[in-house]
């Protein structure tokens, strides 16, 4: 881990964005809070309506702005989050917050994977008549991307306060 | 259904209050009391990051790791990257990190011949 972070430390994007001046920082952090909220802004009203909030708005009706808007948001708070790491990355060594955030995004990602394969999730999605599980497996669905995302906000903010 | 949905939730939530609790601020690892460090600049000025940072090395030769106030911050306060040339002799108060082992300290002063830079406010 530490040779990975001594790496990002050294890389060219970091010794670029280093040299862009004092308030680099502050704004690749803005454009990482931009990410956050768009991402969990979005994800929160579909994870809701899959809860089961709203049920007379079609899943596939909130789905159309709220899925590419969370991936629009994801990415953002990727790309500003390797480079607000790459200013002193191995100071984040052995920090336990960094350390679990990470899988975690890793998770996220692979809950997206699994619930766009869901039968359950292909019919809401066409519009058409659920089965009685699909009552069950999109609620559960819904709970895991909520916990998940919100486990990453949470060990995110907290990384600087170790 | 629904209870049995939300339950994740309640303790994810749970979690983080706990570690918010845990975490509390930023200078919880510097609870070592005052410190006052003169040494020589091994490693100038940089205000790029989360928070300035500046290296010296102590009259015993160890190296202490200087985490000054953010960028601009610092900038504000009349410190630069260019403004002390590596060589010269500093002193500094702040707080020091709680682990002995550690030659790392959080500081609200900086002084450098006869000038003196209050990153943070002063305490007295």
């Amino acid at each position: 881990m530490y040779e990975l972070m001594a790496w990002l430390e050294a890389s060219a994007l970091a010794e670029f964005l280093r040299g862009l001046g004092i308030w680099t920082y502050g704004i690749v952090n803005l454009a990482h809070i931009l990410g956050i909220g768009l991402l969990f802004g979005t994800v929160a009203v579909l994870d809701l309506r899959l809860l089961g909030l709203w049920r007379s708005i079609p899943v596939a009706t909130i789905a159309r702005p709220t899925v590419p808007l969370a991936a629009t948001g994801f990415v953002l708070a990727i790309v500003s989050g390797i480079m607000m790491l790459s200013f002193n990355t191995t100071e984040y060594h052995g920090n336990p917050f960094l350390y679990i955030k990470l899988p975690l995004v890793g998770l996220g990602l692979i809950n997206v994977a699994v619930i766009t394969r869901l039968p359950a999730w292909r019919r809401a999605m066409a519009g058409a008549t659920g089965e009685s599980t699909d009552r069950i497996v999109l609620p559960i669905a819904g709970a895991m991307s909520l916990a998940i995302w919100l486990a990453v906000i949470t060990c995110g903010r907290m990384i600087g306060y170790w | 259904m629904k209870h049995l949905s939300i339950y994740p939730v309640a303790v994810v939530l749970l979690l983080g209050f706990f570690m918010a609790a845990q975490a509390h601020h930023g200078w919880s690892g510097n609870t070592a009391g005052d410190v006052e460090i003169t040494g020589e600049v091994v490693e100038g000025v940089s205000l790029a990051g989360a928070h300035g940072t500046l290296q010296i090395r102590d009259a015993d030769g160890r190296v202490w790791d200087i985490t000054l106030a953010p960028g601009p911050r610092t900038h504000r306060a009349g410190l630069r990257e260019d403004t002390i040339p590596v060589g010269a002799e500093v002193t500094v108060h702040g707080e020091r990190h709680e682990d002995p082992e550690v030659f790392e300290a959080k500081v609200r002063r900086v002084i450098w011949e006869d000038q003196v830079f209050d990153v943070y406010p002063p305490r007295d």
